[in-house]
């Protein structure tokens, strides 16, 4: 299996504060890692050094090999190849879903209008939203916005996807319809890197998870292992947490 | 320089714009006295018309909003033409005989008569207050209508009356709340005073004029009355600015 | 011109004033849009030192009367009265049109700036998609207040010679104030009539439909 995407002994500050304080992983062609722990453990600012939406202070970050740290490395280039969906969805509001879809590959990638839309069109029927390309966001629900702020991803053909809390925005109602989405396009082959706390979606399909807590990873491992023999008391912690707030593990229906 | 240049050589700068400095700071009062007396009278007609708007019941606040976007929608050059002119025309066609040659005036320093008052003056401000008014009244509104109506209903839980919480809730706070607005037209108004030419008023650009007339040093004299506009405005801003930030409520 | 009845008199103001003021404001909202906008993508795009230049060009148009600049721009560069009115006006309004346009563009969320780099546009490509298309729409309601300020103040250009509406009439102040009241009165009107639909239609009607596309800041 080749690695898609390597993380290697990033870390991350803000003025005084370190979030990150060298976290090293790797993701593999068609895996799903998902990445979870307390609020302030620094999950979102790995996934925003990643794509170097906010470039680590130290380490290195590689797609295919390639690093995205080097001096000259053409990084909009490099963040067209790494998806990102966002916890509030971030929409551009003043498109059309279809041309939320469609603007990056047509400004982007440099395609043709049309074979723009037929690539939107193919992402837009994955996440089950053909009868609302004509819509605006604000005319969206939250969980039909978060839809298309995966087809906006998935359109770009990107080599892995990475997910900042897709859902902790949503209403308990619209959670489902965004998770049986995720399911879909992770059982379909694509790479993902998903930050959540729906256990009951990584135990479906992630291959590994990472438990980061202080700006390090605490303990990886499947999810059988989390979820029957987890080692570290932190960890079980957590998840007892979590289990006490969602009552139980099973928020998705597989 | 069209028209003016030959005369350059003839009246050298010093001898020329500096010498009427007395005519052009008496004039300069003149403009100031506009400027004061128009955002007195805008604020003091401008607050009626914003508690009118927000507070007034159906008729009056279809007044006040009638009289605000008529104003607001038409030139200040025709509505101090028509403030001028109404009682002129009223004399003219004999309906009245309004007294309107009267003036009030000073003895300066040469022993000339400078005049502080008279119909076109009054007119003008009376113009300048009525268009400011229409303006002063959106900022001021605007600033009432960020006050939550939980604090209102606060207030006649205490057993206030509607004008006890106007005067003692929604004004205080509304009125410092429209501060940053309102500064605009604070320091919007004095572009505005030069309106007072059109009604032959001696302010600070026709008392330029005459002495352009008298030196035909056109473009110099121009350039120096942008600059006492431009470093006049500058000051009422910072003037605004540190008053604004002495009379913030903490946490507002 | 020395009309001395009142349908002729009108008749003269339209014919010989409205094309002046139309025009003019036409001259100066458009030459404004175009500073406006310039100053408005140097303020928000350009370094620093440049932008402090567009800032000091804001500060000086806006400090100064605008019949004050056409004088100054009549002595000084020999034009007629109607360009140097309209240069004046349209340098003028460029510092608050830029003033708009600067607003609009701080409006746009930067969530969706985050999210346009995210799919691997460049600052100009996000510029140019996603922040100025939204922010031309955002500004539309101030575009229409500077389209009635503009022609407010076009009435200013018959203090320098100008055949505008009031300067086809001002004549008469003196000479004829019984026939001059009308006659202000119509000119009044018709300003009136030129500002308040637009700007009544850009308050109320386009505000609200910029709302419910979710315009504006996050939502």
């Amino acid at each position: 299996m080749s690695i898609v995407l390597d993380v290697r002994d990033v870390w991350k500050s803000y003025g005084e504060l370190q979030v990150l304080k060298g976290v090293t992983f790797s993701v593999g062609e068609k895996e799903v890692k998902v990445v979870f722990g307390p609020s302030g453990s620094g999950k979102s600012t790995l996934l925003r050094c990643i794509n170097m939406l906010d470039p680590p202070d130290k380490g290195e970050v590689l797609l295919k090999g390639q690093s995205l740290m080097e001096d000259g490395v053409n990084l909009t280039m490099m963040r067209a190849r790494i998806g990102m969906v966002f916890q509030q969805f971030n929409l551009f509001s003043h498109l059309k879903a279809l041309d939320n879809v469609t603007i990056g590959p047509q400004r982007v990638l440099g395609l043709e209008r049309e074979e723009a839309v037929d690539r939107a069109h193919v992402a837009i029927e994955q996440v089950q939203m053909t009868d609302w390309i004509d819509h605006y966001p604000a005319q969206l629900s939250g969980g039909q916005q978060q839809r298309i702020g995966i087809a906006r991803a998935l359109a770009m053909d990107p080599d892995v996807v990475l997910f900042d809390e897709p859902t902790s925005a949503l209403d308990p109602e619209l959670i489902g319809e965004v998770l049986q989405v995720m399911l879909d396009i992770a059982q379909a082959g694509t790479t993902m890197i998903v930050v959540t706390h729906e256990m009951g979606f990584a135990r479906a399909v992630a291959n590994e998870m990472l438990f980061i807590d202080d700006g390090i990873i605490v303990e990886t491992g499947t999810p059988k292992h989390f979820f029957t023999a987890p080692e570290n008391e932190r960890v079980r912690q957590f998840l007892h947490r979590l289990e006490v707030l969602y009552g139980g593990q099973e928020s998705v229906e597989q | 320089m069209v028209g003016s240049g030959d005369m350059h050589n003839l009246m050298p700068l010093q001898y020329g714009i500096v010498s009427y400095i007395d005519e052009l700071a008496q004039a300069f009062l003149v403009t100031l006295e506009l400027y004061f007396v128009g955002l007195v009278l805008g604020f003091i007609m401008g607050l009626t018309f914003a508690i009118m708007r927000q507070f007034g019941g159906r008729v009056l606040s279809r007044i006040a909003t009638g009289y605000i976007e008529v104003i607001r929608g038409t030139p200040l050059i025709t509505q101090v033409l028509l403030v001028y002119a109404i009682p002129v025309a009223i004399n003219a066609a004999g309906i009245a005989d309004l007294p309107l040659n009267w003036y009030f005036y000073y003895i300066d320093s040469q022993n000339r008569i400078a005049v502080t008052l008279n119909w076109p003056i009054l007119a003008s401000m009376l113009g300048l207050g009525i268009n400011s008014a229409a303006y002063q009244a959106e900022y001021m509104r605007g600033g009432f209508a960020s006050i939550t109506s939980g604090q209102l209903r606060a207030a006649s839980s205490i057993g206030m009356t509607r004008w006890q919480s106007i005067r003692y809730i929604i004004l205080p706070q509304g009125l410092r709340r429209s501060i940053p607005a309102w500064s605009n037209e604070a320091a919007y108004l004095p572009k505005y005073t030069v309106v007072a030419i059109w009604v032959g008023v001696m302010e600070i650009l026709n008392m330029s004029k005459t002495v352009i007339a008298r030196t035909f040093l056109s473009v110099e004299m121009y350039l120096i009355l942008a600059i006492i506009f431009f470093v006049f405005i500058t000051a009422i801003n910072k003037v605004l600015e540190i008053t604004h930030s002495r009379t913030k409520i903490p946490g507002v | 011109m020395q009309e001395r009845d009142l349908p002729s008199l009108l008749v003269f103001i339209i014919t010989a004033g409205l094309p002046a003021t139309l025009l003019l404001s036409v001259v100066g909202l458009g030459m404004g849009f175009l500073i406006g906008v310039a100053l408005a993508l140097i303020r928000v795009y350009a370094e620093e030192d440049i932008s402090l230049l567009a800032q000091a060009y804001e500060n000086l148009f806006r400090g100064v009367p605008v019949l004050v600049l056409m004088l100054l721009f009549l002595v000084s560069t020999g034009w007629p009265a109607f360009f140097s009115a309209g240069l004046a006006l349209g340098l003028r309004s460029g510092a608050y049109q830029s003033q708009i346009v600067r607003g609009a563009i701080l409006s746009v969320s930067e969530s969706q700036m985050i999210a346009a780099y995210s799919i691997g546009m460049n600052r100009m490509q996000t510029a140019r998609h996603i922040v100025l298309p939204q922010a031309f729409r955002l500004a539309l309601p101030g575009w229409s207040n500077e389209y009635a300020v503009v022609t407010k103040d076009t009435a200013w250009a018959g203090a320098i010679g100008v055949l505008d509406m009031v300067k086809a009439s001002d004549y008469l102040v003196f000479e004829d104030p019984v026939l001059f009241l009308p006659a202000i009165l119509a000119i009044t009107l018709i300003y009136f009539v030129l500002t308040y639909p637009i700007t009544r239609y850009a308050g109320e009607v386009m505000s609200k439909r910029l709302r419910s596309l979710g315009l504006g800041g996050d939502y």
